[in-house]
């Protein structure tokens, strides 16, 4: 099996590596469109501005193979914490910044209303989706660890996680082979260890 | 390695940790890992930067890392050695260009402000370089001000009670607490799970940490975690290590 992790300079290129390695899977830390269209399992990471990051994927010509891969070939795909956001539509991150386009949802900051303190940085509970795939033979209510500031909503219903900070927000999606995790499953100890185990098993 | 049991006190190298720890263990009943460099006779930091790699290949919980950050360029080598976050302290007032370059690069929730905090004559005082010079600032415009920077976490440690195991200086930083708008880890005396449960209450301390050694030996670590889920203290749940090793 080719896992690829989209190399596009944003975020922490090792801790997903080590929690592939950990699990026993060999992956790849690539920007290589022919590599990322061909993966078996895309993995999409990323920690912070959506803007930058947007711009980079365009600028490094990843955009049309990462939606080869997904869209054509019907390839899994994973976003983590920014990377999932990416899946989206749209975020209102440093002005209008568009997405990816994978999955319908679009990224906004959180409500500063609620008076919470912001980001939102540490674990949180987690309401799976009912027949999830990735939280497969995970407890009810897991603990992820999370950080950011912006957070998705979307108006599709099936295969959505929510995590509630003030307001409830997408912490998980699962849409056929489109995947995304708002949290950071390789920062989550055991918890985040077996989703990724059952992302790979996909 | 340092130990901070009663004064700074070397103990090791990485080697040492992993002979004389089950470091997993420790590593599997942690919410954060924080690695601080406090070596006061230069850093090296090729060495401490392969140390982290090799530290937390195994740890798949958030890392951060500091001391002796002055340079886009330090930060950016701790970053790629798998750190998701750095801790500065000094630069906050010696460069607060350079802050303000870190946060606009990593984001905020990348960058933690770490104040060192002392009573001098009576009043309270955040120290710089280590400990060991402080900072000319009221507190209070002290802490507005490093959160103008943009930093996104603040790690509140007392030079007081730093490993001693005595218990956080509640009563000198408590009044200070609701100044933050940004999550505080509280560090700095914390010597049993009583200290952890204790300071967890206070509604204005997001996270506590702990360097007494004696917290690292045996089951520890684990017994302080349930001891805190008795109390009532939300802590993340995980599932057993060897659940991840069986097949799907």
């Amino acid at each position: 099996m080719k896992i690829v992790i989209v190399n596009y300079g944003m975020g922490n290129i090792y801790s997903i590596q080590n929690a592939l390695k950990f699990l026993g899977f060999a992956s790849e830390y690539s920007d290589d469109p022919a590599k990322i269209s061909n993966a078996d399992k895309i993995i999409l990471p990323g920690v912070g501005s959506y803007r930058k990051a947007m711009q980079n994927i365009i600028s490094k010509d990843l955009k049309n193979p990462i939606k080869e891969a997904v869209e054509k070939k019907g390839n899994p795909i994973l976003g983590i914490c920014l990377g999932m956001q990416l899946l989206g539509i749209s975020s209102t991150e440093d002005g209008y910044t568009k997405g990816l386009g994978l999955f319908d949802g679009i990224v906004e900051r959180f409500d500063e209303k609620c008076n919470l303190k912001i980001p939102h940085i540490g674990y949180n509970e987690v309401m799976p989706a009912s027949n999830s795939v990735l939280f497969q033979s995970i407890k009810e209510n897991p603990d992820f660890y999370f950080v950011h500031s912006y957070r998705m909503m979307s108006p599709i219903e099936n295969g959505i996680t929510t995590c509630n900070y003030g307001e409830n927000f997408i912490a998980a999606f699962e849409q056929n082979n489109v995947f995304g995790t708002q949290f950071h499953p390789e920062k989550s100890q055991t918890n985040g260890l077996i989703l990724l185990k059952n992302f790979l098993s996909v | 390695m340092l130990s901070r049991n009663f004064r700074l006190q070397k103990v090791g190298n990485l080697d040492w940790i992993e002979n004389n720890y089950n470091f997993e263990n420790i590593a599997f009943s942690i919410d954060e890992l924080i690695i601080l460099n406090v070596n006061r006779n230069g850093r090296n930091l090729i060495e401490f930067s392969k140390t982290i790699a090799k530290l937390i290949s195994n740890v798949f919980v958030p890392v951060a890392v500091g001391g002796g950050v002055t340079s886009m360029e330090y930060a950016k080598t701790l970053f790629m050695s798998g750190a998701d976050k750095i801790i500065i302290n000094s630069i906050l007032t010696e460069n607060p260009y350079l802050v303000k370059e870190l946060v606009r690069e990593y984001g905020s929730q990348s960058v933690i402000a770490s104040i060192d905090y002392n009573i001098d004559k009576k009043e309270i005082l955040a120290y710089r370089n280590n400990g060991i010079n402080p900072i000319n600032y009221n507190f209070t415009d002290y802490i507005t001000y490093i959160q103008k920077l943009g930093v996104g976490e603040v790690y509140l440690n007392s030079i007081q009670k730093d490993g001693t195991g005595q218990g956080y200086s509640m009563d000198i930083i408590g009044p200070y607490l609701n100044l933050f708008k940004v999550p505080v880890i509280l560090a700095g005396g914390a010597g049993n799970s009583k200290h952890l449960i204790e300071a967890s209450h206070n509604p204005g301390v997001d996270a506590v940490a702990t360097a007494n050694l004696f917290n690292f030996i045996g089951q520890a670590l684990p017994n302080s975690r349930r001891d805190m889920q008795e109390e009532g203290i939300h802590m993340a749940n995980f599932l057993p290590l060897k659940k991840v090793k069986q097949p799907v």
